[in-house]
C-alpha cells in the first residue's frame, strides 16, 4: 500500500505542477492589468511606477522566481484590486465551497444509491423508468436556470426560502445545495444503475439469491461494493468539479467562495489571488485524487495488486 | 477544522439575512458588486462611491443632480479671487467620524492627497488630468486653491473630492475610511456585507435609518426578487425584463451609448462610412426592442442637464438607402468598405448588449459593411477603448457607455474628442482648438462654446454613431421613499431615503 501511495504521490503532482506554471504563464498572457487599476489618464511614468511596484516590469521567469520563492514561504502576494493579502483572501473564500461541496456529495452520493439500486433491482420496472427519468432531467438542466427558478419559485412565488445569501439559519443552504446538487445526483443514479445492473446479473449474486437472501442483503451486501468502483470514480471527478469552483451558485447566491473569487481574479487580472486559489485548489484536487485512488485500492485489491513492485 | 469552522461561520453568524431583517431601523440597499475599496480617493469608481460619497465621507461642494448647480456642503462659499485662485470658506462646528474637529488644514491635506500625491488616485486621472493644484489653508477656516491656468470649473471639479482628515495615510490608500458623513462603517465582513451605523454628531440633517447595511449580488434577477421579497429595501440596476411597476422606478442615470469608429483605419478613416453607419443604425428599434423602452435616441456624448448638451442636435433620421448609397460612393473612390470591421463590447456592460451588438452588425452588414463582433471583459475592452490603443487589430467599431456624471462636456471632450485624448482615436486641430477655447469659457459662453464643439464633431469628425441616452432601472421596496436621480448610480445617499410611514427612528 505504501508503494501505491507513493506512486499515486509522484503521478498526481507532476500535473499539479504543469497546472500552477501554466496559469501562472497564461495570466500574463493577457496583458499587464495597469489599465484596470490606474486612472484614464495616469502618465507613462505613473504606469511604469505601477508596474515596477508590482514586477510586471520583470520578465515572466523573474516573476516566477519571485512567486515561487514567496509561495515556498506562504506568502502569495497582495490583492491589486483590495490590498489584502492574497493567502488569507483565499483561505477565506475556500471554507465556503469545501463546505458546499462536501455536504452536496454526501446527499447526492447517498441519494444515487438508493435510488440507482433500487432502479436497478428490477430493470425496465415502473420504478426505473421513473428513475431514470427523472436522473437524466436532473443531469441535463442547466444549473444557472435552475437556480434563478429555484429563487422565484421557493423564494418569491411561494415565500418558503430566502432568495439568497449566507446568513441565516438552515433554510440559506435549501437553494445553493439544490442547485449543486442536481447534476451530481442525475450523473450518478444513471452511474448507480448502470453498475448495479451488471453487478445484480454477476454469477455471485445468482448464488446468494439462490442460497435465500433477501433483497436488501443482496442489494446492499454484495452487488453495490463490487459496484461501487465506478461509482467511486465518477463521484471523485464530480467533488474535483464543486471544488474547483461552485461559480454559478456562488455567483447567483452571493456566497463569497472560491470560484467566485478566480472569476473575479481573471476577470480584475488580480494576479497574485488568482495564483493563490489556482494553487489551493491545485492541491485540494491532488489529495482529492489521492483519497479516491486510495479507496479504489481498498475496495478492490485488484487495483493495489495491479501495481508492480 | 479551522476551514470548516470559519466556513460555518460565514453561514451561520446570523439569523436576519444578509441585508439584515426587515425591521424598519435599517436601510437595506443590494448593490451589484462588492466594492473593491472605500477609498475616499478611489470614489469616482462607481462601486466605492456608491457607497462613499456624501454617506461616509463629503466633499466641500456638490452638485445638485437635477439642476448642475453647486451647493455647499463642507464649504460655506467659495469664489474666483483671481483668474488663477480660488477661495474656499470652510464650514466650522464639523467634526470627523473619529472626533477629530475639521479645518481648513483637512481639506488642504485632502485635496493634496488626492490630487497631488504618489496615491495615483483614480479621481486624479479623472476629474483633474495633469492638472497639478497648488493648496494653501490661509486661516483655519479659510483654503485657496491655485491652478497653473485659469480654471473656471474649479469648484464642480473639488465636488469629486472627499474629505478625510488629516491623520489619514498618505503612503497607502485606506480600506475603510473616516469621513465627516451621516454615516461611519461599522463592519466590513469581505464577501458578505458592509454595515454602516448613523453618525449621531452629524453636522447636518440627521438621516431617517439609525443603521444600514449593504450586500451585493452580481444577478439582476436575484436582486429583483430580493425587493420583491422584502429582503432588500433598495437595489442597484435591475434588468429591465425583471422590473414592474412595484418594485422599481426608473431613473435618468447619464450614461450615453455609442460607436468610436477608428478613423485612422479604412474604412473607417472615410467620414462618408462613418456618417453611413449612425445612419444605419435604427435608435428608435434598438432602444423600444433591446432596452425596455427606457432609453433615448442620443444625437450627442453629453445629454441633457450636462453643461455643454446641444438642445438643438437630433439623432440621425434611420435612413438605410441613405446609408448604402454613402458607402457605394465612398466604394467607387476606392475605399475598401468591405474590409471588415470589429466591433467590440463589453460583456455585461449593460443589460441587453449583446442582443444590441448583433443588431447593430446586422444593420451596418446592410449598409455593405462588413463587421464581425467581438465580446469582450473589460480589462480586454479597456485595452481597446485607451491610449495606447492596440496595433494591428484593423478597424475597430467599440460599443461604449460613457458616464457624465461629472456635469460639464469638458470632461467629455477632453477624453473622448481631442484628437489625442485619452480614449480618443483622432481628431482635427479645428476641434482640439474649438476644445481648448471652450475650456477657458464659463457661465452662459462655456454652455454655447461646448455645444458648438459638439455639433462641430458631428458634421466634420464623425468619430461617434451615437445609440441612447440611457435610463436605470432602482429596485425600490414599498417600505421605502426615494427619488432617484441621475447621480444614484455613483452616489445614492442614504439620508435622502426616508421610511414610507414618515416617521423618524
Amino acid at each position: 500500500m505504501g508503494f501505491f501511495l507513493r506512486k499515486r504521490v509522484v503521478s498526481s503532482a507532476i500535473p499539479l505542477v504543469f497546472v500552477v506554471l501554466g496559469v501562472f504563464c497564461l495570466a500574463r498572457l493577457t496583458g499587464n492589468p495597469v489599465d484596470l487599476y490606474l486612472p484614464l489618464s495616469a502618465t507613462a511614468q505613473q504606469r511604469a511606477e505601477f508596474s515596477a511596484a508590482h514586477g510586471f516590469d520583470d520578465s515572466i521567469a523573474v516573476q516566477l522566481w519571485d512567486y515561487l520563492a514567496g509561495a515556498a514561504h506562504l506568502d502569495f502576494g497582495t490583492s491589486l484590486r483590495t490590498g489584502e493579502s492574497a493567502g488569507s483572501m483565499v483561505l477565506q473564500a475556500f471554507p465556503v465551497t469545501l463546505q458546499l461541496a462536501g455536504v452536496t456529495m454526501l446527499l447526492a452520493i447517498l441519494g444515487a444509491l438508493v435510488v440507482g439500486s433500487l432502479a436497478a433491482y428490477r430493470p425496465n420496472s415502473l420504478v426505473d423508468r421513473i428513475a431514470g427519468l427523472l436522473s437524466m432531467t436532473a443531469a441535463s438542466i442547466p444549473d444557472f436556470w435552475f437556480a434563478i427558478m429555484g429563487v422565484l419559485v421557493f423564494g418569491v412565488g411561494l415565500d418558503l426560502l430566502p432568495t439568497s445569501g449566507t446568513l441565516g439559519g438552515p433554510e440559506i443552504w435549501v437553494l445553493p445545495i439544490a442547485t449543486l446538487l442536481i447534476r451530481p445526483f442525475g450523473v450518478l443514479v444513471q452511474v448507480v444503475r448502470g453498475s448495479m445492473v451488471g453487478a445484480l446479473s454477476a454469477p455471485y449474486v445468482k448464488v446468494a439469491r439462490s442460497k435465500g437472501a433477501d433483497a436488501k442483503r443482496v442489494v446492499f451486501g454484495h452487488a453495490l461494493r463490487n459496484s461501487a468502483t465506478p461509482v467511486l470514480t465518477v463521484a471523485g471527478d464530480l467533488t474535483v468539479g464543486l471544488v474547483n469552483g461552485a461559480v454559478v451558485v456562488e455567483t447567483i447566491f452571493g456566497w463569497p467562495g472560491i470560484g467566485k473569487l478566480m472569476i473575479d481574479s481573471i476577470l480584475q487580472r488580480d494576479f497574485a489571488v488568482l495564483q493563490a486559489a489556482v494553487l489551493l485548489t491545485a492541491v485540494t484536487i491532488f489529495a482529492l485524487n489521492i483519497l479516491v485512488d486510495v479507496c479504489h485500492a481498498l475496495i478492490d485489491p485488484r487495483v493495489r495488486q495491479a501495481v508492480p513492485a | 477544522m479551522t476551514l470548516l469552522t470559519s466556513a460555518c461561520a460565514v453561514a451561520n453568524s446570523d439569523t436576519a439575512g444578509d441585508a439584515g431583517s426587515a425591521d424598519g431601523r435599517t436601510l437595506r440597499v443590494v448593490l451589484t458588486q462588492e466594492p473593491p475599496t472605500l477609498e475616499p480617493c478611489e470614489s469616482s469608481l462607481t462601486a466605492t462611491g456608491v457607497v462613499v460619497r456624501s454617506n461616509i465621507t463629503e466633499p466641500l461642494v456638490e452638485r445638485e443632480p437635477s439642476t448642475g448647480k453647486l451647493q455647499p456642503l463642507l464649504s460655506t462659499g467659495w469664489r474666483q479671487t483671481e483668474p488663477t485662485t480660488w477661495t474656499f470658506d470652510i464650514r466650522s462646528g464639523v467634526n470627523f467620524q473619529n472626533g477629530q474637529p475639521f479645518t481648513a488644514e483637512d481639506a488642504v491635506f485632502s485635496i493634496d492627497r488626492a490630487v497631488n500625491s504618489d496615491l495615483a488616485c483614480n479621481v486624479d486621472g479623472y476629474v483633474f488630468g495633469d492638472e497639478k493644484l497648488e493648496v494653501r489653508a490661509v486661516s483655519p477656516t479659510r483654503l485657496t486653491v491655485t491652478t497653473e491656468k485659469a480654471d473656471p470649473i474649479l469648484p464642480l471639479r473639488l465636488s469629486f473630492v472627499e474629505i478625510v482628515p488629516r491623520t489619514t495615510s498618505t503612503k497607502a490608500k485606506v480600506r475603510i475610511p473616516v469621513g465627516t458623513g451621516p454615516y461611519a462603517v461599522t463592519s466590513w465582513q469581505t464577501g458578505v456585507s458592509i454595515s454602516l451605523a448613523r453618525n449621531e454628531k452629524y453636522w447636518g440633517k440627521a438621516p431617517a435609518y439609525p443603521r444600514a447595511r449593504y450586500v451585493w449580488r452580481s444577478d439582476a434577477s436575484v436582486r429583483a426578487a430580493m425587493i420583491d421579497k422584502g429582503e432588500a429595501d433598495i437595489a442597484m440596476a435591475l434588468d429591465p425584463m425583471d422590473a414592474t411597476g412595484d418594485n422599481s422606478v426608473a431613473y435618468p442615470n447619464n450614461e450615453t451609448t455609442a460607436l468610436r469608429l477608428d478613423g485612422r483605419e479604412a474604412p473607417l478613416n472615410d467620414i462618408r462610412v462613418r456618417k453611413a453607419i449612425g445612419m444605419a443604425i435604427d435608435r428608435q428599434g434598438i432602444a423600444d426592442a433591446l432596452l425596455g423602452g427606457l432609453a433615448k435616441p442620443a444625437a450627442q456624448l453629453v445629454p441633457p442637464g450636462v453643461v455643454g448638451h446641444n438642445d438643438n442636435l437630433t439623432p440621425t433620421p434611420y435612413d438605410v438607402s441613405a446609408a448604402r448609397a454613402l458607402v457605394e460612393q465612398a466604394a467607387a473612390d476606392g475605399v475598401p468598405v468591405h474590409r471588415r470591421i470589429t466591433l467590440v463590447a463589453r460583456n455585461g456592460q449593460f443589460a441587453g448588449i449583446a442582443e444590441v451588438a448583433e443588431a447593430l452588425q446586422y444593420e451596418m452588414a446592410k449598409v455593405g459593411l462588413n463587421v464581425r463582433i467581438r465580446m469582450a471583459d473589460t480589462a480586454t475592452h479597456l485595452q481597446y477603448q485607451l491610449r495606447p490603443l492596440p496595433r494591428g487589430v484593423g478597424p475597430v467599431a467599440l460599443l461604449i457607455m460613457h458616464g457624465n456624471q461629472a456635469g460639464d462636456a469638458a470632461f467629455t471632450t477632453s477624453q473622448y474628442l481631442l484628437s489625442d485624448g485619452p480614449q480618443s482615436t483622432f481628431g482635427t486641430q479645428e476641434l482640439n482648438r474649438r476644445i481648448a477655447a471652450a475650456d477657458t469659457r464659463s457661465g452662459k459662453d462655456r454652455q454655447k462654446a461646448f455645444a458648438s464643439v459638439l455639433a462641430h464633431q458631428n458634421t466634420e469628425v464623425a468619430q461617434y454613431a451615437y445609440l441612447a441616452h440611457m435610463r436605470g432601472l432602482l429596485g425600490l421596496s414599498p417600505s421605502v421613499r426615494y427619488r432617484p436621480d441621475s447621480a444614484t448610480g455613483d452616489e445614492m445617499r442614504l439620508s435622502e431615503v426616508r421610511p414610507a410611514t414618515a416617521g423618524r427612528h
